[in-house]
C-alpha cells in the first residue's frame, strides 16, 4: 500500500494503486524530460570533435554519454508506465511533443559554450532537486542518480568558463561575457512563467509532482549562480538580473510570446534538431531491425 | 565475466523496511516453488520490521559480478575524467604550478620536435624506409613501442568517431555503449603515448598539433564512415590491441633489459592488462554487431562489402615502422609481426561475420593515409585550437 510522507502526500511505487492523474502526470513528467535530455544533448555534441585537447574531450564525451544516459534513464520510467520509448522521439519529429527553449540555439563559440552549459546545467540541477521531492518513487529515484552526475557537469562546465577567462585573450574573454549575457535570457525563460500566484491551483503541484513553483526555483537558481559568475569575473549587468534589498532577485521578464515562439519551432536551431533526429533515426533504421531481430 | 548462479531452488530476498528506503539483501531462503518462497521469506525476514517492499529473486535468473570483474567496475579508476572532483583537482593543479595565469605562454606546450619523447632526427628516414619495404614481413621485427604508437593513431581516431555516434541514436542501448567504448578507446590512446614518455602538452601536440603526412594510421581509418565500416574498423582494431596486449603482457617484468630497471615493469604492466580487458570486451561487442549485421536481410550485403573492405586494408595494423619516440617504461623489445598478425586473423577469422579479406601477411604502414576521415578529425581538432595561444588548452 502507498504511504504517506512528510510532505502530506502518498508516496507511489510502480506497482502501488494510484490515481490515474498520477500515474500520467508522472508519465507525462518522465516523457518530457526523455526527450528533452536526446535532443538537448545536440548542442553540444556538435562541439565535441572541435574540443580542443584530449583531456578535453574526453571529459565532454563523458557528459554527452551522461546526457543520453539521462534520457535512457527517464525513458525507462516512462516506458513503465506505458509509454512505448519509440514514441518519444516520433512524437517530437511529428510536432506532437517539443523540447524546451534552450534547445532550439546553438552555441556560436567555444567561449560560449562554457557559460551557457553553467547556466543550463545550475537551472538543471536546482529543477531536478525540487522534482526528486515529488511522489512517484521510481522517477525521484532516477532524478537522484541524474543529479550525481549534473554535479559533474556543472564542475566541468565551470572548469571550461575559467579556462578561457584564465588563459584566453581579451577578445576571447570578451565572448565569454556575451555568452552569458546571450544565455541569462534563455535559462530565465527555461524555467517557466511566473506562477507564484497560480501554484496553488496547478494540479501537478497538488498531487505532488511539482513541489515547487517557477518563481521559486528561479530564485534559489540566481541565489545559487549569480555569485559564481561574480567570483568567475563574468561582470552582471544590473540590467540583466539585480538583487532588491529584501534579497529577492529582480531580471527582465522574458517575452513569453517570444519563448513560445521558439517552443513551438520558431527559434533559430529547431529545424536543425529536428532534421538531426530525423535523419538520424532514418539512416540507423535497418541496423536497429538487425540488432532486435537478430540478437 | 560474471556468471549465472545455477540453483534452482535458491532465492535471495531483498527488502525495504520504509517508502524512500534502500532496497537491501538481507539473505536467502530455499524453496522448490516461487510463492512458498515468498511467503518462507516473509516468515524469514520479515518477523519483526514492517516491510514496505520484499523482493524475492530466484538465484538462478541473476547476472552476478565475480571477483574476476573487480576491475572492469572499478569505475573511479577507470574512468577518473568522469568525477566532478576530476575538472576542480585539474584547475587547482594547474593554477599550483603556472603562477603566471595572464602569460599562458609561460606553460605553454614544448614544440613537437623539442619535446623529450620525440626524436625528431628520425622523422627523415621515414619516406626512404617505407620504400625500401614494401611489406614489413620481410623487415626486421618492429619494436613493441611502435606498434604501440601506430595503434594509438588508430584509436585516437576511433575513439573521436565513436564519441559523435553517441547521438545516432540506433536506439540507447547502443548510445550508451559507444559511449564507453568511445571514451574507453581515448583513454587507451592516451595511455599509450604516456607509457611512451608523453606528458599532456606533448600528448595534445601530437594528437592535435601533427600533420597528417605525419600520422601513421592503419589504412582502415579510411573506412571509418558509416555505421557497418564503424563495426569492421572497431572489430580489427580491437582485435589488434588485444594481440599486442596479450603479446606485450607476455613480455613481462624483468625479461627485458629495460623493464628490468628498478620500478619500471611495474608502471607498465597494469596498464596493459587494463587496455587487454577492455578491448577484450570492445571486440565482443562488435562480434555482436558482425554477426546481427550479417544474419539480416537487409544488412547482409552491405556489411560484406564493408568488412571486406575494411579487412583487406588492416593488413597494416602491425606493420609500423620506427616512429622517432624513445623515451617512456614500455620494454624496447622486438616482436615478431608475422605472430601478432596471425594472431589478429584468428581474432577477425572468429567474429561469426563474412569471410575476412586480412592479407596473409603484414603489410608495412606508411605515413599520411586516413584520406578524408582523418582529414576531417584533424580539421574539425584543430578549429578551436589555433585561435588560441599554445599552451592555453589542457
Amino acid at each position: 500500500m502507498p504511504m504517506a510522507t512528510a510532505a502530506g502526500h502518498r508516496c507511489y511505487e510502480l506497482w502501488d494503486p494510484m490515481p490515474d492523474e498520477v500515474r500520467e502526470g508522472a508519465r507525462r513528467f518522465a516523457t518530457v524530460q526523455a526527450l528533452n535530455e536526446l535532443v538537448g544533448v545536440l548542442p553540444f555534441a556538435e562541439w565535441l570533435d572541435r574540443a580542443p585537447s584530449h583531456t578535453r574531450r574526453q571529459m565532454l564525451m563523458a557528459k554527452i554519454q551522461d546526457e543520453v544516459g539521462h534520457g535512457h534513464v527517464a525513458a525507462r520510467v516512462a516506458e513503465d508506465l506505458g509509454m512505448p520509448r519509440e514514441r518519444i522521439l516520433l512524437d517530437y519529429l511529428e510536432g506532437r511533443a517539443k523540447v524546451h527553449n534552450i534547445f532550439h540555439y546553438s552555441f556560436g563559440t567555444w567561449e560560449e559554450l562554457g557559460p551557457g552549459l553553467l547556466l543550463m546545467n545550475s537551472a538543471a540541477i536546482v529543477q531536478f532537486q525540487s522534482l526528486m521531492k515529488g511522489v512517484y518513487l521510481p522517477y525521484a529515484r532516477a532524478l537522484r542518480k541524474i543529479e550525481r552526475e549534473e554535479s559533474f557537469h556543472y564542475q566541468h562546465a565551470l572548469d571550461l568558463t575559467h579556462e578561457v577567462l584564465t588563459h584566453g585573450d581579451a577578445e576571447q574573454r570578451r565572448r565569454v561575457q556575451e555568452g552569458f549575457e546571450l544565455w541569462m535570457p534563455r535559462v530565465l525563460a527555461y524555467l517557466g512563467p511566473p506562477d507564484t500566484d497560480t501554484l496553488h491551483a496547478n494540479r501537478m503541484w497538488q498531487i505532488g509532482l511539482k513541489p515547487d513553483g517557477n518563481d521559486a526555483l528561479r530564485q534559489a537558481w540566481l541565489n545559487k549562480i549569480i555569485p559564481v559568475f561574480r567570483k568567475l569575473g563574468v561582470h552582471v549587468d544590473p540590467a540583466l538580473v539585480r538583487q532588491a534589498a529584501s534579497g529577492e532577485w529582480e531580471f527582465a521578464m522574458p517575452d513569453w510570446a517570444e519563448v513560445k515562439k521558439v517552443i513551438a519551432g520558431g527559434g533559430p536551431a529547431s529545424q536543425r534538431r529536428l532534421d538531426w533526429v530525423r535523419h538520424a533515426l532514418d539512416r540507423n533504421t535497418r541496423y536497429r531491425r538487425a540488432l532486435r531481430e537478430v540478437s | 565475466m560474471p556468471h549465472v548462479p545455477n540453483d534452482p531452488d535458491v532465492y535471495e530476498v531483498f527488502t525495504q523496511n520504509g517508502v524512500g528506503k534502500t532496497l537491501s539483501h538481507v539473505g536467502s531462503i530455499v524453496s522448490p516453488r516461487p510463492d512458498g518462497a515468498w511467503h518462507l521469506a516473509k516468515e524469514t525476514y520479515g518477523r519483526r520490521d514492517d516491510l514496505a517492499t520484499l523482493w524475492v529473486v530466484r538465484r538462478a535468473d541473476m547476472i552476478v559480478s565475480t571477483g574476476d570483474d573487480r576491475d572492469l567496475l572499478a569505475a573511479k579508476t577507470r574512468m577518473p575524467h568522469r568525477q566532478p572532483g576530476f575538472p576542480t583537482a585539474r584547475r587547482r593543479d594547474r593554477s599550483d604550478s603556472s603562477p603566471a595565469a595572464d602569460s599562458p605562454l609561460v606553460a605553454g606546450s614544448p614544440a613537437l620536435a623539442d619535446s623529450p619523447a620525440v626524436d625528431s632526427s628520425a622523422e627523415p628516414r621515414d619516406g626512404a624506409l617505407s620504400e625500401l619495404r614494401d611489406d614489413a614481413s620481410r623487415a626486421a621485427d618492429p619494436e613493441l613501442r611502435d606498434l604501440w604508437l601506430a595503434l594509438a593513431d588508430d584509436l585516437f581516431v576511433l575513439g573521436n568517431r565513436l564519441g559523435e555516434r553517441i547521438v545516432d541514436y540506433i536506439d540507447l542501448e547502443e548510445s550508451l555503449a559507444v559511449g564507453s567504448i568511445g571514451q574507453e578507446t581515448l583513454a587507451h590512446a592516451g595511455t599509450i603515448l604516456s607509457l611512451c614518455g608523453f606528458d599532456e602538452a606533448a600528448a595534445d601536440a601530437w594528437f592535435f598539433d601533427r600533420p597528417q603526412a605525419r600520422w601513421r594510421v592503419s589504412r582502415a581509418i579510411e573506412r571509418l564512415t558509416d555505421w557497418p565500416s564503424t563495426v569492421a574498423c572497431g572489430l580489427v582494431i580491437a582485435a589488434a590491441v588485444v594481440a599486442l596486449a596479450e603479446r606485450t603482457a607476455e613480455t613481462g617484468p624483468g625479461r627485458t633489459g629495460q623493464a628490468a630497471e628498478a620500478g619500471s615493469g611495474g608502471a607498465w604492466l597494469p596498464a596493459i592488462i587494463a587496455i587487454r580487458d577492455e578491448q577484450r570486451v570492445h571486440l565482443d561487442h562488435w562480434r555482436r554487431w558482425a554477426r546481427a549485421l550479417t544474419a539480416w536481410p537487409e544488412t547482409s550485403e552491405e556489411f560484406a562489402r564493408a568488412y571486406a573492405e575494411v579487412t583487406e586494408r588492416a593488413g597494416d595494423l602491425f606493420g609500423a615502422g620506427p616512429q622517432g619516440v624513445t623515451a617512456g617504461v614500455l620494454p624496447s623489445a622486438p616482436v615478431p609481426a608475422a605472430t601478432l598478425h596471425e594472431r589478429l586473423a584468428a581474432l577477425v577469422g572468429d567474429s561469426g561475420g563474412p569471410a575476412s579479406r586480412l592479407p596473409g601477411r603484414p603489410l608495412t604502414r606508411t605515413a599520411g593515409m586516413g584520406g578524408s576521415a582523418l582529414a576531417y578529425c584533424l580539421s574539425r581538432g584543430r578549429m578551436v585550437r589555433d585561435d588560441y595561444a599554445p599552451g592555453v588548452f589542457r
